[in-house]
């Protein structure tokens, strides 16, 4: 089976600092693909390559298409979600306009019937799905800048799900919420993993990401260090020297970081 | 040959005011990160005070005591708006603080008219008379003694920017005000020390004006235009940069004055065609625009204010049917001036609606709307008198060119978006006015242009129609029910799109491209859109205004107008429809203003002036707009109301914009 995403070669420079060096990475349909690294690793630059925010060498292909020159908004139609270290809702919408906005995408005809008759599209159900899935429903009519920050990271996560998308890039979904709702939050991701929906999730939450994903991608420094089954990622010896310098006590470290980050995290985002 | 470096060389003094103003700019910008669109307005009012207090308006002093007064007098101006206007304003976004200096250029304009009245004065001159005879033309000596004080000017501040305590503290602020305030810096006093510096500049910019120009409240005002050229140039930071490029404006300004009156030079009714200079200064600045804006440095402000929420239309149809049969009835049986003033206000609603879309949804200012609407009226105008082609063809075609040109004007936003939109859209209206509506060919030049009065199979439905009001008396009811029908459609248009997943998507690209472009949205699309809808709409607004005036000219989409249409738009709220009709009922020629006269005697000027004030005021105190609080934010409790006063906080809906500001400061 070929993979939903393809991505390779992809290398990223801004100046002479190179963020992305040749990274492969490939995400199944349905996968729950974890892709961690230390701070500075280019993460995040990787998903802005992916989803077009910056400009990138390489291939990306996706859902059988070529789709490395194509502009942000046509990824995003063609089914590639993605959401933000700093949320980025859209602060003058509604909780439920935030997720229709992503829903439904205006024709010349339907526009035409909402401007001249006045009749209201009915937001898809994709958007109420998604609203039910993560437990949104109360916060339907209220304004993101009313949401607390845990609520807001949902909110961010329901409207890549709203677009009927095949794949979403999460960035750092966990950073802000404590352990029980990283842990919930977990819960979710699986579940909408396992109806279908791919996802590469990037996160500081080892546990989150050990415990939850099928695959591990890791990088340091914009070079692809190791690929695998979190259990083997665990133990490569690469991993552990980028992360910690050591790769003795290592191991017992990334298995409890579980507790002790979330709640760092935590206490971080006050 | 040797003629043309004659008028190059006489092009220097005017272009060193330029200069002036332009540096203006840049000193606002940095000390406060302000577009400063009133920098002119502070020149014209220092030449004011120096004619009042030599000519014998006030008193009639010597000349150097006259200056002396005169500097001090600008530095007070400087603290007064400091204290007034930038303070309040100081965590404001780029483009609210655009708009509060915009009040302030209203405000001063207005103040001065009705001071000293509309005609020019003759300003004494500061400086030696005489000419210098270079390449056989005579060059008067001002024009070497403004652009040499100029200079100084330009490298004084120059220096002082780079090697002072004080120029480094300016910088270091413009960067991060955080910062600075842990440094030790005050940027209260910073900023202080910035704006008096610059009305003291144009102190001296007014002074030396008396040269080349009279002082009226027009022509200082107006040089921001090419000022912001030349700052623009300098990238709002580069004194050195943005002196060079005002004189050379100045030099290419008088150069085609001189070619202007060679054979091969385009005409228009026996004379140069005109408004060829603000066609000049618009190409540079959108040449200007493209080379440099993208450069133009953001500022970093502890916290930033957005505009203002645009909610969801509650009950449109139900209001529009109440508030629609009012003004029906009203329409009958107020008498004639009344009625006249009403129908003037549902145009300008019809206006402002267009402003709802762009500024509003779409989150851009736009100047240039009443020019686009000036273009339908226009149309209308020669459609009839050229082809013979009346209601309603007439209109609809005039209203798709003001979209085809809305179009062009949404070009530039999709490179520069915020104040630098703002600022090219300003140039273009100044541009299309001039060079456009001041040509009788397919403008209306001076003397007008005859518009015929709307009718259908030969009904006439115009202002003059057979059908009179109660008193008998014209404007015709009948027109003023068309006017409304259209204000009711398009208002129902707009609480439509408000709702559709059209508006949807502007609102999304108004509150964050990047996330909107990552949901699916083209933003580029849906900006043009946008802009095209909204361009629409003010066609139909001019094309109605063309109908009620009967004839057109330059002046009947004139700049000062679209500026104070913004003002007004602001204060009444520009986010929403009842936004929109609230401000046409009190805006310049409204009812409410008709009725101020009627009864108070209280001239129009006053109107301008009061509405620049009440722009300053709403944009600190109620940033969402007067009426849109009035329908749809929370009921101002004695509680919010006290706090105000004690400037405790802005209330209502920008309570929670302040909260997204401290999350900002937080993360």
């Amino acid at each position: 089976m070929t993979a939903l995403l393809q991505a390779s070669g992809i290398t990223v420079s801004f100046g002479s600092v190179q963020a992305l060096a040749g990274v492969d990475l490939d995400v199944r349909a349905g996968q729950l693909v974890g892709l961690i690294g230390p701070n500075g690793a280019g993460k995040t630059t990787f998903i802005d390559a992916i989803t077009g925010f910056v400009p990138a060498r390489g291939r990306v292909m996706f859902d059988g298409r070529d789709i490395s020159a194509a502009p942000p908004h046509v990824r995003s139609r063609l089914g590639l979600a993605r959401t933000w270290q700093t949320i980025e809702l859209f602060d003058d919408l509604t909780v439920h306009e935030n997720l229709a906005v992503a829903a439904t995408r205006p024709t010349v005809g339907s526009s035409l019937g909402e401007l001249v008759l006045g009749r209201r599209q009915r937001a898809e159900q994709h958007a109420d799905d998604a609203v039910a899935l993560l437990e949104l429903a109360e916060f339907a009519g209220r304004m993101p800048s009313e949401l607390p920050q845990g609520k807001r990271k949902l909110v961010g996560v329901a409207r890549a799900l709203a677009g009927r998308s095949k794949l979403i890039l999460l960035d750092e979904p966990a950073s802000g919420l404590n352990t029980a709702e990283s842990l919930d939050l977990g819960q979710r991701l699986r579940r909408v993993a396992d109806e279908g929906v791919a996802m590469l999730l990037v996160d500081h939450d080892m546990g989150l990401v050990l415990n939850i994903c099928d695959e591990v991608y890791v990088i340091d420094f914009g070079h692809l260090l190791a690929h695998g089954p979190p259990g083997d990622v665990r133990r490569n010896p690469a991993v552990l020297a980028a992360y910690l310098g050591g790769p003795a006590d290592a191991a017992q470290q990334l298995d409890g970081e579980t507790a002790a980050s979330s709640a760092e995290r935590a206490g971080e985002a006050q | 040959m040797s003629e043309v470096i004659g008028f190059l060389l006489l092009g220097i003094g005017s272009g060193a005011l330029i200069s002036g103003v332009g540096m203006g700019v840049v000193l606002s910008y940095r000390g406060a990160g302000v577009i400063n669109l009133a920098v002119g307005a502070f020149a014209m009012l220092s030449g004011y005070f120096f004619w009042a207090i030599r000519s014998g308006e006030f008193a009639s002093i010597g000349t150097v005591p006259a200056v002396v007064l005169t500097l001090l007098f600008s530095a007070l101006l400087g603290v007064a708006f400091e204290l007034l206007v930038v303070r309040p304003q100081r965590s404001a976004t780029p483009l609210a603080k655009l708009i509060a200096a915009l009040g302030v250029l209203l405000a001063l304009q207005a103040a001065v008219i009705l001071a000293f009245g509309q005609s020019a004065q003759p300003q004494p001159t500061i400086l030696p008379a005489g000419n210098v005879i270079i390449a056989g033309v005579p060059v008067a000596w001002y024009n070497f003694i403004i652009a040499g004080i100029l200079l100084v000017i330009a490298v004084v501040f120059m220096a002082l920017y780079r090697w002072t305590r004080f120029g480094l503290g300016t910088r270091a602020a413009a960067e991060n005000q955080a910062h600075a305030m842990f440094m030790g810096l005050s940027p209260n006093r910073l900023s202080l020390a910035n704006t008096v510096l610059m009305t003291v500049m144009m102190g001296i910019v007014g002074l030396l004006s008396a040269s080349i120009t009279e002082v009226d409240s027009q022509t200082l005002p107006l040089l921001i235009v090419p000022g912001l050229a030349a700052a623009m140039f300098g990238r709002f930071t580069s004194f050195s940069v943005t002196f060079v490029a005002g004189v050379l404006m100045g030099m290419a300004e008088s150069l085609l004055l001189y070619f202007s009156t060679e054979s091969w030079f385009p005409t228009n009714q026996g004379g140069p065609i005109p408004g060829y200079d603000e066609l000049l200064i618009f190409i540079v600045l959108v040449v200007a625009m493209f080379l440099r804006a993208g450069k133009i440095p953001a500022r970093g402000d502890v916290l930033e204010r957005r505009l203002p929420a645009a909610p969801v239309p509650r009950a449109p149809v139900r209001s529009a049917l109440i508030y629609g049969a009012i003004a029906a009835a009203a329409l009958y049986f107020l008498p004639g001036g009344f009625r006249g003033a009403l129908i003037t206000s549902l145009i300008s609603a019809i206006l402002l609606l267009s402003l709802v879309i762009t500024t509003g949804f779409l989150g851009q200012v736009s100047v240039v709307q009443l020019a686009l609407g000036g273009v339908a009226g226009f149309a209308v105008s020669h459609f009839a008198t050229n082809f013979g082609i009346g209601f309603p063809w007439a209109p609809i075609m005039g209203v798709l060119l003001a979209a085809v040109f809305g179009l062009l004007c949404g070009i530039p936003a999709l490179r520069v978006r915020g104040v630098s939109l703002a600022v090219v859209t300003l140039a273009a209206a100044v541009a299309i006015e001039n060079f456009g509506f001041g040509n009788t060919t397919w403008g209306g030049g001076v003397t007008g242009s005859y518009v015929p009065p709307p009718s259908l199979f030969g009904f006439n439905f115009g202002p003059n129609a057979s059908l009179h009001g109660l008193d008998g008396i014209e404007p015709s009811p009948l027109f003023g029910w068309f006017v409304l029908i259209v204000l009711v459609l398009l208002g129902l248009f707009v609480c439509n799109l408000r709702r559709s997943g059209l508006g949807q998507d502007m609102l999304a690209v108004r509150a964050n491209e990047r996330a909107a472009a990552a949901a699916g949205i083209n933003v580029q699309y849906t900006k043009l859109l946008g802009f095209t809808l909204s361009a629409a709409v003010a066609g139909v607004g001019g094309a109605l205004l063309a109908y009620n005036y009967g004839s057109i000219t330059a002046d009947s989409y004139d700049t000062i107008t679209a500026l104070a249409l913004i003002a007004f738009a602001y204060i009444s709220g520009i986010t929403t429809v009842p936004g929109a009709i609230w401000g046409g009922l009190i805006f310049i020629g409204s009812i409410t203003a008709y009725a101020l006269q009627d009864w108070f005697g209280i001239q129009g000027e006053w109107f301008t002036l009061i509405g620049g004030l009440l722009l300053i005021l709403t944009l600190v105190q109620r940033p969402e707009g007067v009426a849109t609080a009035m329908f749809y934010g929370p009921r101002p409790s004695l509680r919010a109301l006290r706090l105000t006063r004690r400037g405790g906080g802005p209330p209502g809906g920008s309570q929670i914009a302040d909260r997204v500001g401290e999350a900002k400061v937080a993360s």
